[in-house]
């Protein structure tokens, strides 16, 4: 399209000012796919590069179009949308928490509160021998990757403490079986009382807590993960803490992945000590579905994927690693790599900013007028509303879809698929003499032969068709909630709402006659005008499917909101190093482009760098390399002058080469062997070979097999 | 109240404003730190020290104990050997000793190894009692005496001790001539040293231990008393070097009608509960007879005992016993084998139901995964799991026959070959596995049964995300091998796997997986994998 | 009241007599071949001739070494006043020789009243002490050092041995270095260049003999008929006691008693006790209370703790020495909960119960060191996997079960084989 065209020239410069800020994640990318020679060899020089290249071709100058602030803009304000929901997701089950907090805190202190003198001597209050229990919480992560949930420990810790108590969180560091005892002593009195000592006992925290501590306040120990902790130390920590549970009131939150993972962990008359209680983290599927619902299905800023990105986003999550962190960071990575790209797409910046059409048909026309024809602008106010359109309907499919388990995740996937729609759409064009309405059964096949069996989509469809009246009723409540801004959806959803009323004025009659008759009398006698109504129900989302979910791919103009390269957004997240390393060892000339080694890659060259030579050499061995045949062979190469080669050598830019073609002459056997040293020095940092063992000192074993 | 707190509390009253005086006295004693005494190296203020019936009475099955503690102790002012008083946990050898002091009402240091978990703490905490200095803000919560060495030790311990003693026999005179009942003391100090067993582990260079136990000899002061408690027995107490003997104190376990006794004292309904134990009391002995285990087991049956009964108060006659024990039946028997597990196993409501949906779906082996295994993994991350799994219980000599390329039916037969040949072969690894658990192994053939069973289940993962959806871009196993070793790291943070200490650059570390079968059974159904065609069975 | 008062200060005077070392080596210090007058002879001759000497005493722990040698110094240091330093050494305080020369510096100051400063450094330390020695020999004073729990400062690099036995061999200092151990082969742990310059005179304190026995029990149990305690209640206490010590029952208790350890302590040990279950009503002490104090003395801590055993764990043990005698020369909890399971199912017994709870019970047998692991280097190998032994010999099993009140009969039939 023109306008990619137009701004070709002008993708390097915010490229550049865009991955100022990934640079972790972008740069293998960066290293390796080419774009031009003055990156190319950047990227060869150093390893850690910062492709600060002064922006030359940046022509525009106006703020509103730098795509790095567009970047910022949009990313933040799809940053802030994730946080809130993460928090929304944890809330219920913090306020569980602290309910338990509460009543464990008073089960505690039933037994009367010690006077100071009591509390800060050093004998035990003589109490029932069940009073040294320890309440504890036990919080079910459910997830292996820790990742996620240092974050929800920390917001609990600020949580509990917004309701006056006293926390502090112990991770597995502080109960290492390095510092001990001690070191977790130190680093609880540490959040407590803000003091560091070399000498801590608990007793400490005794008298700290009745000079200073709110009396009617517990104090609260959070283990973030249990599992990692070493077990004498948190065997002995929570031995220590029984003791004095009496005269401190303390209670322990634990994180564990499994239930059973304290019985593994801790001895028998440890585990005596502890009075458990468990609590469930949300699961990082629901966890993922929130997210998934606040970033990309309700058009919160401009920015949206494609079908293959999704698709690719989805498998990410659940082959590589499933933690929300990463697939977060792939998200800014698409999107910083779309602001990067697609020269219009700062246009989302403005986009984003305003939200109102008319104003930011203005702005946008105001704004814009230098570069684009004015059509974009309406253009673009269709995207967004379809956009809005389209969003409402996965919406109302995924609340359909959550009975019967659908992943919001799948269900964007298939959403987004361009070729479904297309072909449901042009089914529709053809029969589209026939008016809006089309009986509900045939309507309800045609729909659905597009889409996939055992999609989530029909999935959910089918679920509406077999929902009891209750939740159906639930659910039209909540689809018009969800489309009170889309008029014609609304009434649609508003036509079955009195039915579903009667429905339900039947259904609670019955309710007082007695099951089994209720039963029978459902089965028999409104078996019929229920089941209409759902079928009525799956006809309207069939119908809203059809005709208002069209995936952003099939508007035009969705480029500059849509990011589509997967094979980008692969690289940068997959890095895959240690073929990396490989793949650029054989294939230096890609980098710095000699002539002299550029025309064959796999024989070895005089002119070539120490490392790739030892490196293709190896190729030759098998897992174990005998050091000497590889010096031999390595010297041969070097040794011998190819004179053209060596004139080469002189104007190519990699300076070990011109000093030796240099001091060629005075080539010594042990300037060699300190090459090889270095060369086989690097291949090991490098992770590709390991060094010679004890038992065959004159062989190194390669790590590293195969691309 | 001690004749020492009068003065004290004139002090403050005078110090303070007039609204102190108002206040309750046990209020202000709560809120403020008085400056530490004498009164607390004693075991509290009351009035009057309770009598030596009321400790006897409160410890039911004791009597022997405590009179012989008693006989020891000795009158007033009468020095005494080393005591080492020992008995299993929770046999109320610490609360014994502390309410005899209290009746006796004599001085005494208390530290228990427990809480002080290192030589310094421990020293640095007696100083503190017998110094009268308590950690605060004040003093930034230093202790008296920087000491970590014995021997200074020692030398602060005399001081103090000779400091104390004067002190004591001080107020003795004073006090003996007004109330001869708070301060019949004498002028004798006991240090207490609980959980005497954890010192044991302490320092393996062994001087801790022999310096304990020879403290009494090492100070040569009659006046000062040694009272050692300890979870195990003298003789388990070996060192290098000997020590004099302390002369020994038992408490044994419980007796039933002990037990009996001890459970019923603190229960507002005697006979209901005397009735609930008839019934729970008996198996449970048999498993275990520590009071606290016992306690809190049958606080949850005790609740499950008095479901029916609509008040608490009724005192149960032969016919209500009869029912309830039939509605108790059910619950005893589980609960005695959950018992244990109880004790982590999760009090709200919420949990149990959990717990018993995971049972039920375990039961019925149904295929949602979600309610398999409640445990988020990515693919990749389970198969790691799986071959780490597969590596440690299978023999490494297998492995070339078990994961050949085709992997599927043509390697059973293959395997079972050697399996039939030598019978007295797979006792022995049988015994092996009985003995070692699961074996370790090498990061490379980790990673090449990885290799293997990706590339198996790739292809048939791939043909049927082809019946179902073409959705998925490509993800050749490649892509799953990319970032393997950071799922492994994570693995061995979740403690899925373990591993052995070794450099991690040489990459020569052994690992070793340590989740149970059923688990790695639950991960393969998650992922459709067959696991038990290439389990090796013995 | 009555007798309760003359009662309670007589305990109080035996049991202060029993605590008080000095008090009862003092009946050993008559007689001419005893160890103190051997050893004050020495010394004294030490201090006199103000020549070096260096001694070891050898002898069981609680055989009064150094008892002993405080009595000899305390009637030295009243022959001779002020010509005597004594500076007293532990080995498990001072080992360390950094903090060896520290305390001597602190005792050579607080004798002499000189400022002793806690930041002196090792060297200053060994160098103050070397010209206390030479001012001590010029003043003619006999420095005495001992040194309780020697071999334990011959651990390490004896610095601190060399340089005080070097300075004993130089003619200006005037210095006896006594070392009481209860090693007999503690000169056998010096370096040479320490054992060259030792002088290797030992003194050994032998187990006293039946004779001492009874001599010793007279000397402490008697009281003593003019003190502050009522003279007729003095009288018939002794007169008690006297028939007590003549009863044969008597001496056989203190025959078993001797049997089981002869020293001194071990004595005292037992007198302690018998005094302390003295009734404070009667005031006299009786036979029941030395047959009390003879059971309060030998414990048989391992029997006790089978008969704790609730009877789960019973079975756990009986497994476990099930497969001792099957010869399985290492095993762990896994074998021993097939062994558990094959018991059962050959026997149908009444209490069979899951495996958490075996593990539990096997967890209380740890805790109680019935059993213990093979090896206490905790690696990460889960509980279950860790082999183990047991720590009580079969006979103590044996007997443990036949003393258990209601142990199951089928326990018996296993435990036999």
């Amino acid at each position: 399209m023109t306008a990619t065209k137009a701004c070709d020239s002008a993708s390097t410069a915010p490229e550049s000012s865009a991955n100022d800020n990934i640079q972790p994640f972008y740069l293998l990318h960066k290293a390796s796919t080419p774009r031009n020679s003055g990156r190319k060899s950047a990227a060869a020089r150093t390893i850690d590069l910062s492709p600060s290249k002064p922006s030359s071709s940046t022509t525009t100058t106006n703020p509103q179009f730098d795509p790095h602030k567009a970047f910022q803009s949009v990313w933040s304000r799809i940053d802030s949308a994730i946080k809130d929901v993460l928090r929304d997701v944890n809330t219920n089950v913090f306020n569980e928490i602290h309910s338990w907090v509460r009543q464990s805190f008073l089960a505690v202190t039933s037994s009367g509160v010690p006077t100071f003198a009591e509390a800060t001597k050093s004998f035990p209050i003589l109490n029932h021998a069940t009073s040294k229990q320890l309440f504890t919480g036990l919080v079910l992560i459910k997830n292996m990757e820790f990742v996620d949930d240092l974050l929800t420990f920390e917001e609990l810790g600020l949580f509990l403490k917004s309701h006056a108590c006293h926390v502090a969180n112990l991770s597995s560091l502080d109960l290492s079986t390095k510092n001990g005892v001690g070191g977790c002593l130190r680093s609880l009195l540490r959040q407590f009382l803000t003091v560091t000592l070399d000498a801590v006992d608990i007793s400490i925290l005794a008298s700290w807590y009745r000079e200073y501590g709110n009396p009617n306040s517990p104090v609260i120990i959070i283990v973030e993960d249990m599992e990692r902790c070493s077990r004498s130390v948190l065997s002995d920590f929570i031995l220590m803490l029984s003791e004095w549970v009496v005269k401190i009131p303390m209670i322990l939150i634990m994180g564990v992945t499994t239930l059973d993972a304290p019985k593994t962990v801790l001895p028998s008359h440890v585990l005596q000590q502890l009075c458990p209680s468990k609590f469930t983290l949300g699961s990082p599927a629901e966890r993922m579905d929130a997210v998934v619902e606040a970033a990309l299905v309700r058009w919160c800023s401009g920015f949206s994927i494609g079908h293959k990105v999704a698709v690719f986003l989805r498998n990410y999550f659940l082959n590589h690693d499933g933690t929300l962190a990463s697939f977060i960071r792939a998200l800014k990575i698409a999107c910083a790599q779309h602001f990067s790209i697609e020269p219009l797409s700062s246009v989302l910046g403005l986009l984003a900013e305003e939200d109102s059409e008319d104003e930011r048909v203005l702005a946008l026309s105001s704004g814009m007028a230098a570069q684009i024809d004015s059509n974009l602008a309406s253009c673009l106010t269709e995207l967004k509303r379809s956009q809005k359109c389209w969003g409402i309907v996965v919406m109302c499919l995924y609340k359909a879809g959550k009975y019967s388990k659908v992943q919001l995740l799948d269900l964007l996937c298939e959403a987004l698929d361009p070729d479904i729609y297309k072909s449901i759409a042009s089914d529709t064009r053809t029969r589209s003499g026939k008016g809006f309405e089309i009986s509900s059964s045939s309507n309800h096949s045609m729909a659905q032969q597009y889409l996939r069996k055992d999609g989530p989509i029909s999935q959910a469809i089918e679920k509406v068709r077999d929902l009891p009246a209750s939740p159906l009723s639930q659910l039209l409540k909540s689809w018009e909630n969800l489309t009170v801004d889309i008029l014609e959806i609304n009434v649609k959803v508003k036509e079955l709402q009195p039915m579903i009323k009667l429905e339900e004025g039947k259904s609670l009659k019955q309710d007082f006659t007695d099951l089994a008759k209720r039963h029978t009398s459902r089965t028999a006698a409104n078996i019929k005008e229920s089941k209409t109504i759902n079928e009525k129900a799956a006809t309207l989302l069939a119908n809203l499917v059809r005709d208002f979910m069209r995936p952003i791919e099939c508007i035009p103009f969705h480029e500059i909101a849509c990011f589509k390269d997967v094979e980008k957004l692969q690289s940068a997240l997959t890095g895959d190093p240690r073929r990396r390393i490989q793949v650029d060892l054989l294939e230096f000339h890609e980098f710095l482009r000699c002539k002299c080694c550029s025309r064959s890659c796999n024989i070895p060259l005089q002119s070539m760098p120490d490392t790739s030579i030892m490196y293709t050499l190896a190729q030759e061995h098998g897992d174990l390399i005998n050091l000497h045949d590889w010096f031999q062979s390595f010297k041969t190469i070097v040794m011998n002058p190819s004179s053209k080669c060596r004139r080469k050598g002189k104007q190519s830019s990699f300076p070990k080469k011109r000093k030796e073609t240099n001091e060629h002459e005075n080539k010594s056997e042990s300037s060699l062997q300190a090459r090889l040293c270095r060369a086989v020095t690097e291949l090991q940092i490098t992770g590709l070979i390991r060094m010679p063992s004890k038992r065959r000192p004159d062989f190194v074993q390669r790590v590293a097999f195969g691309l | 109240m001690g004749k020492e707190e009068s003065p004290q509390i004139e002090r403050r009253s005078t110090r303070h404003s007039s609204a102190t005086i108002s206040k309750n006295e046990a209020g202000t004693k709560s809120n403020e730190p008085l400056p530490p005494t004498v009164n607390d190296l004693f075991y509290g203020e009351e009035e009057k020290p309770i009598s030596l019936d009321d400790v006897v009475s409160s410890f039911p099955g004791r009597r022997i104990q405590i009179i012989e503690l008693m006989r020891v102790l000795g009158p007033v002012n009468c020095p005494m050997v080393p005591l080492f008083i020992y008995g299993d946990s929770s046999t109320g050898k610490t609360s014994i000793t502390l309410q005899i002091f209290r009746h006796l009402n004599r001085p005494f240091v208390y530290s228990s190894c427990l809480t002080c978990y290192s030589p310094r703490i421990l020293f640095e905490s007696i100083l503190n009692q017998l110094l009268l200095h308590r950690k605060s803000m004040a003093n930034s919560y230093l202790s008296a005496k920087r000491c970590e060495r014995p021997s200074d030790f020692v030398n602060f311990l005399r001081e103090a001790l000779i400091s104390i003693t004067s002190n004591l026999q001080g107020n003795s005179g004073k006090s003996g001539s007004k109330k001869l009942d708070r301060r019949a003391s004498g002028n004798m100090i006991y240090l207490i040293f609980d959980n005497l067993e954890r010192v044991r582990e302490w320092d393996k260079s062994s001087i801790m231990l022999p310096f304990l136990l020879n403290l009494y000899d090492i100070l040569k002061m009659p006046e000062v008393g040694l009272i050692f408690i300890s979870n195990t027995s003298p003789d388990t107490y070996y060192s290098s070097m000997g020590y004099a003997e302390p002369t020994p104190v038992y408490f044994p376990d419980y007796k039933e009608d002990d037990l009996r006794q001890i459970f019923v004292k603190n229960q507002e309904n005697k006979k209901l509960y005397s009735s609930f134990l008839d019934v729970v009391l008996k198996p449970f002995y048999r498993i275990t007879r520590r009071v606290d285990e016992l306690s809190t087991a049958f606080s949850q049956l005790y609740k499950k005992y008095c479901e029916p009964l609509s008040d608490l108060g009724v005192v149960p006659n032969e016919e209500m016993k009869r029912r309830l024990f039939s509605n108790l039946q059910p619950h005893i028997a589980p609960s005695m084998n959950e018992i244990f597990k109880v004790s982590s196993q999760p009090s709200t409501d919420i949990g149990a139901t959990k717990e018993a949906k995971q049972k039920s779906s375990s039961k019925k082996s149904g295929l949602e995964v979600t309610d398999q295994l409640d445990l988020h993994m990515s693919t990749s991350a389970k198969y790691l799991l799986i071959s780490a799994f597969l590596a440690s219980r299978n023999p490494a000599t297998l492995d070339a026959s078990l994961f050949d390329s085709t992997g599927g039916s043509d390697s059973r037969k293959r395997k079972r070959k050697p399996s039939e040949k030598t019978s007295e072969q797979k006792e022995a690894a049988e015994q092996e596995l009985l003995m070692k658990g699961p074996g370790t192994f090498p990061l490379e053939r980790l990673l090449a049964i990885f290799q293997c069973i990706t590339s198996v289940a790739e292809g048939s993962l791939e043909e049927e995300e082809q019946g179902s959806d073409g959705l998925r871009v490509q993800v050749g196993d490649n892509s799953l091998m990319s970032d393997v070793l950071l799922q492994l790291s994570s693995l061995c943070n979740a403690n899925f796997i373990v591993k052995g200490v070794s450099c991690p650059l040489e990459g020569s570390t052994r690992y070793r997986s340590t989740i149970c079968e059923d688990m790695a059974l639950k991960v393969a159904r998650s992922l459709k994998f067959p696991l038990s065609k290439y389990l090796y069975r013995r | 009241m009555g007798r309760e008062k003359p009662a309670e200060r007589a305990l109080l005077l035996l049991r202060s007599r029993l605590c008080d070392p000095s008090f009862v080596f003092n009946s050993f210090s008559d007689s001419s071949d005893s160890n103190y007058s051997k050893l004050k002879f020495i010394i004294s001759s030490s201090v006199t001739e103000a020549c070096n000497n260096s001694i070891l005493l050898l002898g069981p722990r609680g055989s009064g070494k150094v008892a002993v040698l405080e009595l000899v110094i305390r009637d030295l240091l009243l022959e001779y006043p002020d010509m005597i330093t004594v500076i007293k050494l532990s080995g498990l305080l001072h080992s360390d020789d950094n903090c060896a020369f520290k305390e001597i510096a602190r005792q050579l100051c607080m004798e002499h009243q000189l400022l002793f400063s806690k930041m002196a450094s090792f060297d200053d330390n060994a160098q103050f002490m070397i010209a206390m020695l030479r001012e001590c020999g010029l003043a003619h004073k006999t420095i005495i050092f001992v040194l309780d729990e020697f071999d334990l400062f011959a651990q390490g690099k004896q610095r601190l041995l060399y340089s005080l036995l070097d300075a004993t061999q130089s003619v200006t200092s005037q210095a006896v270095v006594i070392g009481a151990t209860c090693r007999l082969d503690a000169d056998q742990l010096l370096e040479k260049r320490v054992r060259s310059r030792f002088s290797h005179r030992k003194l050994l304190f032998l187990p006293p003999t039946k004779e001492d026995w009874q001599r010793l029990l007279e000397h402490i149990l008697l009281l003593p008929t003019e003190s502050t305690l009522p003279q007729d209640y003095a009288v018939e206490f002794n007169a008690k006691l006297q028939n007590i010590l003549a009863d044969n029952r008597f001496k056989g208790i203190i025959n078993t008693c001797m049997n089981i350890d002869s020293t001194v302590n071990h004595l005292l040990k037992f007198l302690f006790r018998a005094v302390s279950n003295m009734d404070l009503a009667t005031g006299f002490l009786s036979l029941e209370n030395f047959k009390a104090a003879l059971s309060n003395i030998q414990r048989q801590p391992k029997l006790e703790c089978i008969k704790d055993c609730s009877v789960l764990e019973l079975y756990v043990l009986v497994c476990m020495r099930r497969l001792e005698i099957k010869e399985q020369n290492s095993y762990n909890f896994n074998s021993i909960m097939k062994e558990y399971k094959s018991v059962h199912d050959s026997c149908q017994t009444s209490d069979y119960y899951a495996q958490n709870v075996c593990l539990w019970a096997f967890e209380h047998l740890l805790q109680r060191e019935l059993i213990s692991f093979n090896d206490n280097r905790g690696n990460n190998q889960s509980i279950e996997f860790r082999p183990v032994k047991l720590l009580v010999s079969s006979h103590e099993l044996h007997q443990g079960l036949k003393s258990y009140r209601s142990c199951p009969a089928i326990l018996h039939k296993l435990l036999a084989g």
